[in-house]
């Protein structure tokens, strides 16, 4: 029971922070119709970009948010260069050139920052463990618990209350309609990868503190797929909800199947998941079902 | 295949002229140029590094094949054919390693061939297991499923028990002298680069032949709009789960190829890196164009021989450069892709075509 419970808590956590990249990913989804394979770069970049401040001697949240606008900035040139001239291309083509962009960053982060795992000296949460009932937890989880909870409420309120949320929203909805009212289509564009890129780079912040970083926590950008799959392409509600759990299944994975299949589980766990769930719900629980016509 | 030019006042009495392969006395000659270039004279003159770079791109070409089936003919998107390179390998070896041949087979060198083809089998087996879901879904979601293919075989079933049959650890060696086709041990680039142009032309001829018969007919259907290829009356399922077949073939031959030029294979041969390196050697190339697979397999090989050829003087200035060059060979296929993408995206076989095209009219071109 305290294994369950242990696997739950921990899953809901760092499902949090899945949470938050799938958001940015759902969003470039949703305004832009582009499905980004280069989510786990740009986790990567955010990451080393505040570790080097933190480094620096710059205070953590300080160092996150320079961090920040370093990946508004890398977010608006990205879209600026090359995705921008991609608009109504073939899916292959916009896909490829996401993939393009992944090991473009990659190759960048390595020659830049080498590929040695990298920890965040001094520690930023202290490593005494916290005790919730029967189940102990680490501060860096549920710190990061805390901070993606809070920063995917700020993201909903943005899209709910502010007019750049509103005109997000209109232009996902419907570009035709959100153009003819003057929305600005590419300030959308550039907006949407820019909150991509900032909550993918808090995400890998919040990871990096817990594991310590290196090339392979890009792999969360890969683990974002099942996620967004499970909650629907196209719905942010459903990549909180497929975020948290896929974290939980994988940490209840890891937990119970890891006597049965020693080995990498906890890792494959979510995909084989994934495509057992794609044949039986292609369009994941909230996402919309389009009707083809010849 | 119509699209080939004609000289005026050349003219088809029937179909079966039409699809012919080598329609006008020029093109006969140009191909027997080409073999002649391909089987006499690359072997006589060239060293054996610039073997070992054929016998790469041949290599690339058979990975490339299969991906431009199922990208470029049958539209189905898949991002994991490493996976099946890996299966081939991975048979191959295993069926050399542990199979008990009688001693007949092995001194007569049919175990090797043999292998291949079984492991092709396997491999396309493979390949329709992880096709499954295309019946069902398409566009970014079989790509996801054929990305959960990669990870699920490599990382997990390949990496974790496989790899742990016969106690070898990680990588499989296979000992000197069990690769033989016949009489010939493969044990230099010169014999592998033999071995690799008969499994390149026998591998271009299936694809070729395939496509210009109503299974590669119904391919393009499929691609082009499934659901009207549905109302035309082709059986969808079992045609994209045909174009998986072959592909996963076509992969698994490659992959038993690749040892004879291996010492030693172990999962790290087979990183998703080289499936998503497949895609774009297609992209680059061209998709929907055999000639496209060819090109772009030369292409990248050689752009990124020249890369390391000049960063290697570079590399007693700067010791660093050396050990970062795979990272910066990720870097420039990364930006390949995107610039091909947005500047050339129908790849080099358009171009070539264009090339073609404007010297058929050529001096007056009007």
């Amino acid at each position: 029971m305290e294994l369950f419970l242990m696997a739950i808590t921990t899953g809901i956590m760092v499902g949090s922070i899945y949470a938050l990249v799938a958001l940015g990913w759902v969003l470039i989804y949703k305004c832009s119709g582009v499905l980004n394979l280069a989510m786990g770069e740009m986790t990567l970049i955010g990451a080393y970009v505040s570790l080097s401040f933190y480094s620096m001697g710059i205070p953590f949240l300080p160092a996150l948010f320079l961090s920040l606008i370093i990946g508004l900035i890398l977010g608006i040139l990205t879209e600026r260069i090359f995705l921008d001239k991609l608009i109504g291309e073939p899916v292959l083509t916009v896909i490829m050139v996401t993939v393009g962009l992944s090991f473009f960053f990659k190759g960048m982060v390595e020659l830049i920052w080498g590929t040695d795992t990298r920890v965040f000296t001094p520690p930023v949460f202290s490593i005494e463990p916290v005790y919730i009932g029967p189940v102990i937890v680490g501060q860096a989880y549920l710190w990061s618990f805390v901070a993606a909870i809070i920063l995917l409420i700020i993201f909903v309120c943005f899209f709910k209350y502010t007019r750049w949320g509103l005109a997000m929203q209109a232009t996902a909805d419907d570009e035709m309609a959100a153009l003819s009212i003057g929305v600005s289509a590419r300030f959308v564009y550039a907006a949407a990868w820019a909150i991509a890129f900032m909550a993918a780079g808090v995400g890998g912040t919040l990871l990096g503190n817990i594991n310590g970083l290196n090339i392979s926590v890009g792999y969360l950008g890969l683990l974002v797929l099942p996620a967004v799959v499970l909650g629907g392409l196209n719905s942010v509600p459903g990549a909180i909800v497929g975020g948290i759990a896929i974290g939980i299944l994988q940490n209840l994975a890891g937990a119970y199947l890891d006597k049965y299949f020693p080995g990498g589980i906890k890792e494959i766990a979510p995909f084989v998941f994934m495509v057992v769930f794609l044949l039986f719900k292609p369009h994941g629980l909230w996402g919309w079902e389009r009707i083809e016509r010849v | 295949m119509s699209t080939t030019w004609l000289p005026c006042g050349v003219y088809h009495q029937n179909y079966a002229k039409d699809h012919a392969w080598w329609q006008t006395k020029f093109i006969k000659g140009k191909m027997i140029m080409l073999f002649i270039i391909l089987f006499v004279v690359i072997p006589l003159f060239a060293d054996s590094y610039c073997l070992s770079v054929c016998n790469q791109v041949g290599y690339t070409i058979l990975g490339a094949l299969g991906v431009q089936l199922l990208i470029g003919f049958c539209g189905q998107i898949t991002l994991g054919h490493a996976a099946f390179i890996a299966v081939g390998s991975y048979t191959s070896t295993l069926l050399i390693l542990e199979f008990p041949w009688p001693k007949i087979m092995m001194d007569y060198g049919i175990a090797y061939p043999l292998s291949i083809i079984i492991a092709a089998v396997v491999a396309g087996l493979w390949s329709v297991l992880f096709g499954l879901p295309s019946a069902r879904v398409k566009g970014f979601y079989l790509i996801l499923t054929t990305m959960a293919a990669q990870f699920i075989t490599v990382d997990f079933i390949i990496t974790q028990y496989v790899s742990q049959i016969g106690g070898r650890g990680q990588a499989f060696s296979l000992p000197p002298g069990t690769i033989k086709v016949g009489p010939w041990i493969i044990d230099s680039d010169f014999k592998v680069y033999f071995m690799m142009l008969v499994l390149v032309i026998f591998c271009v001829i299936i694809m070729v032949n395939l496509l210009r018969s109503r299974v590669g007919r119904a391919w393009v259907a499929i691609r082009d709009n499934d659901i009207s290829a549905e109302v035309m009356g082709i059986n969808v399922v079992k045609y994209k789960l045909l174009a998986f077949f072959v592909a996963g073939f076509i992969g698994g031959i490659a992959g038993a190829f690749w040892i004879s030029n291996l010492a030693a294979i172990s999962p790290e041969h087979f990183p998703w890196f080289w499936s998503l390196w497949l895609v774009g050697v297609i992209l680059i190339g061209g998709v929907g164009s055999i000639h496209g697979t060819i090109f772009g397999s030369i292409f990248m090989v050689v752009v990124m021989e020249v890369l390391q050829l000049a960063i290697m003087p570079l590399a007693d200035i700067y010791p660093k450069l050396l050990m970062d060059f795979l990272f910066i060979k990720e870097a420039v296929f990364g930006l390949a892709i995107c610039l091909f993408m947005m500047f050339e995206p129908n790849g080099l076989a358009y171009r070539w075509w264009q090339i073609k095209n404007y010297f058929n009219l050529w001096p007056f071109s009007y």
